[in-house]
């Protein structure tokens, strides 16, 4: 990555874990090459908008919960920080 | 070349290929130099050739390495290029322009430097075939160096 661009965060590692997923298995439904997936997750490479919203639609999630300019922080984090408003 | 040996190239970590590069761009050029030295001694014509061609030797190994390193990606031969190949191969070519670039400008200053010394150069087979050679050979072969000196080190598999 050059040394101008901005790094891209995201959750790639966990999400692919959490669905039981190998690099390999991940790239091939992407139609890209594993090592593409390895470097995405060491935050070495940012995707394209393209493959970024692809990679959002096939894990079913918002891109904003898998891509950040900011440090991602654990999701279990994100959920518990802000509580629900109780209800009457 | 076998799988084996295939796969160890491509899993090269950068700072070694970044070695082999440098032996890759170095190599030809001091061994051209070397054989310019000895030709003026009384050594052995036999023994000057044989020297020669061992100085060669690592540039070309590394040479081969490099091809093999980029081969598919540089060329677009692989079957499947995905944006960052392609991404990498782009910033491939604009460093070998920009390494071309430098090469040159600095051969012409030098050369330039040279003659208005008030010395001369006679263009001939001895100082035509170097130069010729390095351009069949290198200009090639630069795009392949170039992007295994920028690619960094492969993530491990997971």
């Amino acid at each position: 990555m050059p040394d101008s661009q901005r790094r891209v965060h995201n959750r790639l590692a966990v999400l692919r874990a959490e669905r039981g997923l190998s690099r390999r298995q991940l790239a091939d439904k992407l139609a890209i090459n594993y090592q593409t997936i390895g470097y995405i997750e060491r935050g070495d490479y940012n995707p394209s908008l393209e493959l970024a919203l692809t990679i959002a639609e096939l894990f079913r999630l918002p891109i904003e919960a898998i891509f950040s300019l900011k440090p991602m922080t654990p999701l279990s984090e994100e959920i518990f920080r802000d509580p629900p408003a109780a209800t009457s | 070349m076998n799988t084996t040996l295939g796969r160890e190239i491509e899993y090269l970590p950068q700072s070694r290929r970044r070695l082999l590069v440098g032996v890759a761009l170095a190599g030809y050029p001091v061994a051209v130099a070397v054989l310019a030295g000895l030709k003026h001694t009384s050594l052995n014509r036999w023994l000057i050739l044989a020297l020669f061609l061992l100085l060669l030797m690592p540039t070309l190994a590394t040479l081969i390495v490099g091809y093999r390193y980029a081969r598919g990606r540089i060329d677009g031969r692989r079957a499947r290029l995905d944006e960052r190949d392609l991404a990498l191969r782009q910033e491939a070519y604009a460093l070998s322009h920009r390494v071309l670039t430098v090469i040159l400008i600095a051969a012409t200053a030098i050369t330039e430097i040279y003659l208005t010394s008030g010395n001369t150069l006679q263009l001939d087979a001895n100082t035509f075939w170097p130069a010729a050679i390095w351009v069949i050979v290198y200009l090639p072969a630069l795009p392949s160096l170039m992007l295994a000196w920028i690619e960094t080190d492969q993530p491990a598999d997971a």
